[in-house]
């Protein structure tokens, strides 16, 4: 087992007015790939945001400790800082910020990433043309007008740039064709290959998997984790689906499994 | 009515232009917002000026109203007049540009004929930032003008870029007044840049079936600089269709009044407008006034307006937060975005330079030179484009 990145301790979280998230306990090593499934509205997405710090939920109980250093309490963008990075499902539109200014801004932040504006703009070519992105989105403002299957790319793009200890990556592959998902997988790749990074993978299609060597997955229903194994659980999800996971929730809550 | 008054600035006669930027529709008094009042020079010719442009300009409107532009005409020594011939695409920008350092006015015509393409920059600039955070407020002899009228013949299309770059010792009048004809397509970018009080006219006259407008208006206002804007679109042809984006930072003590007006009249079958305005707040002190208004004479068009005015939606403000920035950097980002913005947008050295200029006093040097040194888009030292 690698040193531990991450460690969710007992969690539990949710909106002002619902609780989402229920006693979750979950660890990842520096540099391992995690895998999070579960069935459409089981709460993946929000340990994601809930791992971020994400002001919209609020934790009830339980600790997130990253890279030794307990964040529950910490801001989102002390989060960042510290070297975790959440890829959104649908990324943000900000209109009037070109993408240059917002990138160079993301790294400039940065200690370790800062450098010339001429270094930099030679840096974000070549990751742009990993991804096969023409380089007259940087003068585009952030995500506007932008399909999906770009909005992913330069959510790749500033994974690349940023070389975060930890990313979380919320259904990256939702909506893309399969050049899209070729290429976006590629830079999944590239980030483990030259960052060593660890990854937290949420998603449904297991084809964004198969590039990549696997160590942990888990499974999630409605807000628990009721399952967590090696790599070929997996598979097993691919032929059976969740159904077996939902019924074992249901009957350790001592609900009434239809046959 | 202007009013000549006082006497400033030893030999300098000044006067008041009591109702500049009056909207087609107008409100409450009390509001304070209908018209901007500005003490300017008293023209040095003397009765009635006739305008040294072809007749056919003095009966389009820039937004500025009839006393501003009889000021104009009656204060610059001459006009400018270019034509671009029919069927043809000049590829060299016509720049009209405005020293507002020496205290210039100017006045220029621009006939774009029969399908025919140009682009057109206006360069209003100058420095004159003044020491300290005291508010200032300029004398009449520290201003400008810079006052355009395009006519879009059928087919034509118009790229304008517009850039108001000046420090806050300065008061500025800008005008822009266009008519197009049928078909006729004009996209325009506003960068109001900076300047202690600025009135921007803006009167679009879409005269012609199917001709278009296109507006993305930017602004940033901050210390005690005032701001003060009228957008104004008749939509008299048939199918005509305009939509306004305005976006801006108030920041400091800044005051800014915008007016937006969509006048669908009557016979315009067909024709849509759109406004939109978001403003981010940034200054405990701003003066943040809007007038949106839609008029409409005719049953079958669409008219939309919207704005959004306070902050950057939370969504956006976590995605940016995920990305490590504050909220003041943030903001500080959105700032910058203004200024980068504007430099990937100029189409020529001088709306570039100023653009730079503006954006090392306002956002500092390094910050200024940052985007246009990645992206290769330096200002050249020699061989400054030509003035029309």
């Amino acid at each position: 087992m690698a040193s531990e990145l991450l460690t969710i301790s007992g969690l539990s979280a949710g909106t002002e007015d619902k609780p989402i998230l229920h006693d979750i306990d979950l660890s990842v090593g520096a540099g391992e790939t995690h895998v999070l499934m579960g069935p459409n509205g089981a709460g993946k997405s929000t340990l994601g945001h809930v791992i971020m710090g994400d002001p919209v939920y609020k934790v009830s109980s339980g600790t997130v400790t990253f890279d030794g250093q307990d964040v529950t309490d910490l801001a989102p963008d002390r989060r960042s800082l510290a070297g975790i990075f959440l890829s959104y499902q649908a990324p943000v539109e900000v209109p009037g910020v070109p993408l240059y200014s917002f990138l160079r801004t993301i790294c400039q932040m940065r200690p370790e990433l800062k450098t010339t504006a001429r270094k930099f703009r030679q840096r974000v070519g070549q990751i742009m043309a990993e991804l096969d992105m023409d380089e007259s989105f940087l003068t585009r403002e952030l995500n506007v007008g932008f399909s999906g299957g770009e909005k992913k790319k330069v959510e790749m793009l500033q994974l690349l740039l940023l070389r975060p200890k930890l990313a979380i990556l919320d259904e990256t592959d939702s909506g893309l064709d399969v050049d899209a998902l070729s290429i976006v997988s590629k830079g999944i790749e590239a980030y483990r290959r030259d960052c060593d990074g660890a990854l937290l993978m949420i998603t449904h299609n297991t084809r964004i998997l198969e590039r990549l060597n696997v160590d942990r997955t888990h499974v999630m229903v409605r807000g628990h984790l009721v399952a967590e194994g090696p790599a070929s659980m997996i598979d097993d999800i691919d032929r059976n689906g969740f159904g077996a996971y939902e019924d074992g929730l249901a009957a350790s809550q001592g609900e009434k499994v239809e046959a | 009515m202007a009013s000549t008054s006082t006497c400033l600035e030893g030999t300098t006669k000044a006067m008041t232009l009591a109702h500049v930027n009056v909207p087609p529709a107008q409100t409450w008094n009390y509001l304070k917002i209908d018209q901007i009042a500005l003490s300017v020079p008293v023209p040095t010719s003397a009765g009635t000026v006739p305008t040294r442009l072809p007749r056919l300009f003095s009966r389009i409107g820039a937004g500025v109203g009839t006393e501003a532009v009889s000021w104009v005409e009656a204060t610059t020594g001459d006009s400018r007049y270019v034509e671009v011939p029919r069927g043809t695409v000049r590829e060299e920008p016509i720049v009209l540009s405005c020293d507002a350092d020496a205290g210039e006015v100017r006045d220029s015509g621009v006939m774009v004929r029969g399908g025919a393409t140009a682009t057109i920059v206006l360069v209003s600039h100058g420095s004159g930032d003044a020491e300290g955070d005291a508010p200032l407020s300029p004398t009449p002899a520290a201003t400008s003008a810079n006052l355009v009228r395009v006519y879009a013949e059928k087919g034509a299309t118009v790229h304008l870029v517009e850039v108001v770059a000046m420090g806050d010792e300065r008061q500025h009048l800008e005008g822009i007044g266009l008519v197009a004809e049928d078909g006729a397509r004009v996209d325009a970018r506003q960068y109001l840049l900076g300047g202690g009080r600025v009135a921007v006219g803006f009167e679009a006259d879409l005269a012609g079936d199917a001709a278009t407008l296109d507006l993305d208006s930017r602004y940033i206002v901050r210390h005690h600089e005032v701001l003060d804007v009228n957008h104004a679109v008749l939509q008299r042809g048939e199918r005509t269709r305009c939509d306004i984006q305005t976006s801006g930072i108030l920041a400091d003590a800044g005051q800014k009044t915008m007016r937006e007006t969509i006048d669908l009249r009557h016979g315009g079958h067909g024709s849509k407008g759109n406004e939109r305005e978001t403003v981010l707040v940034t200054g405990d002190d701003i003066v943040n006034r809007t007038l949106p208004v839609i008029l409409c004479d005719e049953d079958d068009v669409a008219g939309n307006h919207g704005a959004s005015i306070g902050s950057v939606s939370s969504e956006q403000m976590t995605y940016l937060a995920d990305r490590g920035l504050s909220d003041a950097e943030a903001e500080a980002l959105f700032a910058r975005a203004l200024f980068d913005d504007a430099v990937i947008h100029a189409p020529e050295q001088q709306s570039l330079s100023a653009a730079l200029d503006r954006a090392a006093n306002v956002v500092g040097d390094d910050m200024a030179h940052d985007l246009a040194s990645g992206l290769g888009i330096e200002p050249a030292s020699a061989d400054d484009p030509k003035e029309e």
